[in-house]
């Protein structure tokens, strides 16, 4: 019975769509998390009656065919990356984005990851850093008598000394932007990777060639709406009931022609 | 005596393809463009034996049934909103046209994404074309809107407009796989009132409680069908049995 193997490939999906979907709700509270989706496709065809065959000697043809589907597969599970809200929290070294753009961050292996989680901390050495302790490119040291630390829409970082009046310009943060952003590869801690389908990284100040400006002292929240993932939720669910019933189905099927030989 | 038996059996052959129809609509159900299908049956009839061999007028053809066609019900699935800027369904009639390697192919799931060239492309990254070839939109390009014609347009101008077709005959669509349709004759243009919208997709357009009623009425009938065809072997063993009983 492909019937069987058919509502089996259904599961399969409504899994992993579940398991898309609690990866969302996961990660509701996670600073610059994106959200992803399971996109599904059909399976291939198997034609018993192709369409178009020539039906009779005056060429009559058969207007449509008799084509059996194998189910259901999934194709990926693009990131929505769209703005999440920004959420205030007085934090002088929180930085939301709003708008295009990822911050550039140095692995310790060397590899430059991209993340929209702007909730920085200083090291020891005084340098701008993750909460991995991760360093943001271009660096950004504070020096050790910084009163107030500022960091404006273009991303111009100027602190405060203790007994200047003054500010002193540190540097400049700076984004970066790609085509596609949705084809980035995710590898936790909230950091992406440049691939080859995301393109080249270009590299901007905020608040030019379409990059987004910057907002000290406010976090971006994961672009997750708790009520469509638990809607969707549901709909994942129910359907993978229904594949179940369909297998439930051809096994009553097959039993009832198995009780035909007594 | 086998008729009864045969006949059954060509319900029962079928019976388990619609299941099998049943089964991919089901699995489709969270496809995104995808369109549920019917199968339609029609009587086969066939003489029970040559008429020329017989004397008797009243020789009855016998009907069998055998699975006609698998029909597309090419009706609209629900709008899903999902806020992507490049999620793109089709409110009317009409399909996307997509550029794979076998050539042209049709579409209505318009979960689409940008390559890393800036090419408008599906989810399994064949190009989506416009009406003068494939969407291509500057890296530097954002906030990318999609108006209700399909013209794509960044604050930096014009990018493009996605090219909608419509069939004559939407019958003659066979099913390709990813979610594509393939055509044997040309694709004509649309209905200028069909319209794009922008962040919605267009969801499944099966309907579950169908198909489970659909389902039910299928195990069902199966199920009945083998109780007959179980009954009539019964009474013929009965038959061989009473029959060949030799009286003593």
């Amino acid at each position: 019975m492909r019937a069987l193997y058919t509502a089996a490939t259904g599961m399969m999906a409504q899994e992993l769509n579940v398991e898309v979907i609690s990866n969302n709700i996961a990660n509701m509270r996670t600073t610059g998390f994106k959200r992803q989706r399971a996109e599904f496709q059909d399976l291939l065809y198997q034609s018993l009656r192709r369409v178009g065959t020539v039906t009779s000697d005056q060429g009559t043809r058969l207007p449509v065919g008799l084509d059996i589907g194998a189910g259901v597969k999934v194709v990926g599970t693009p990131r929505i990356m769209t703005q999440g809200n920004v959420l205030q929290t007085e934090k002088q070294l929180d930085v939301a984005i709003r708008g295009e753009g990822l911050f550039r961050i140095q692995m310790p292996d060397g590899r430059i990851a991209y993340t929209r989680a702007g909730s920085f901390e200083i090291d020891a050495e005084g340098r701008l850093v993750t909460p991995e302790g991760f360093v943001v490119d271009p660096v950004i040291t504070i020096p050790q008598d910084a009163a107030s630390i500022t960091i404006n829409q273009q991303g111009v970082v100027q602190v405060q000394q203790t007994g200047q009046t003054a500010p002193t310009e540190l540097g400049q943060l700076q984004l970066a932007r790609f085509v596609n952003k949705s084809g980035l590869e995710p590898i936790g801690d909230n950091l992406f990777l440049e691939t080859a389908s995301s393109g080249a990284p270009q590299p901007g100040n905020p608040g030019t060639d379409g990059i987004g400006t910057l907002l000290q002292g406010h976090l971006e929240q994961a672009n997750v709406n708790p009520v469509t993932e638990v809607s969707d939720l549901i709909a994942a669910q129910r359907a993978y009931s229904m594949n179940a019933r369909v297998i439930t189905a051809a096994d009553e099927m097959l039993q009832a022609t198995a009780q035909m030989l007594r | 005596m086998e008729n009864a038996l045969l006949v059954g059996l060509s319900r029962q052959v079928t019976l388990r393809r619609e299941l099998d129809v049943i089964a991919n609509n089901l699995a489709n159900l969270g496809t995104s463009g995808f369109k549920g299908e019917n199968v339609l049956f029609e009587q086969f009839l066939a003489s029970g034996a040559r008429e020329d061999n017989f004397e008797s007028p009243l020789d009855r053809q016998i009907a069998f049934v055998i699975d006609r066609e698998t029909r597309t019900d090419l009706s609209q699935g629900a709008f899903e909103q999902t806020g992507s800027a490049l999620d793109v369904a089709i409110d009317g009639e009409g399909f996307f046209v997509i550029e794979t390697p076998q050539g042209d192919r049709y579409t209505r799931a318009g979960g689409f994404s940008i390559n890393a060239t800036g090419e408008l492309v599906t989810a399994a990254g064949y190009r989506v074309l416009g009406e003068a070839g494939p969407i291509v939109v500057d890296p530097n390009d954002t906030n990318i809107a999609i108006a209700r014609d399909g013209t794509i347009s960044t604050p930096a101008g014009e990018r493009g407009k996605i090219r909608l077709v419509r069939f004559e005959n939407p019958s003659q669509l066979t099913k390709f796989g990813d979610n594509l349709f393939s055509s044997e004759t040309p694709p004509n243009p649309i209905d200028p009132r069909t319209r794009v919208v922008q962040g919605s997709i267009e969801k499944s357009n099966v309907r579950p409680i169908l198909e489970i009623g659909r389902m039910i009425e299928v195990t069902r009938a199966y199920t009945t069908l083998a109780n007959l065809m179980s009954r009539s072997d019964e009474l013929r063993q009965a038959a061989i049995e009473r029959l060949a009983e030799v009286p003593a």
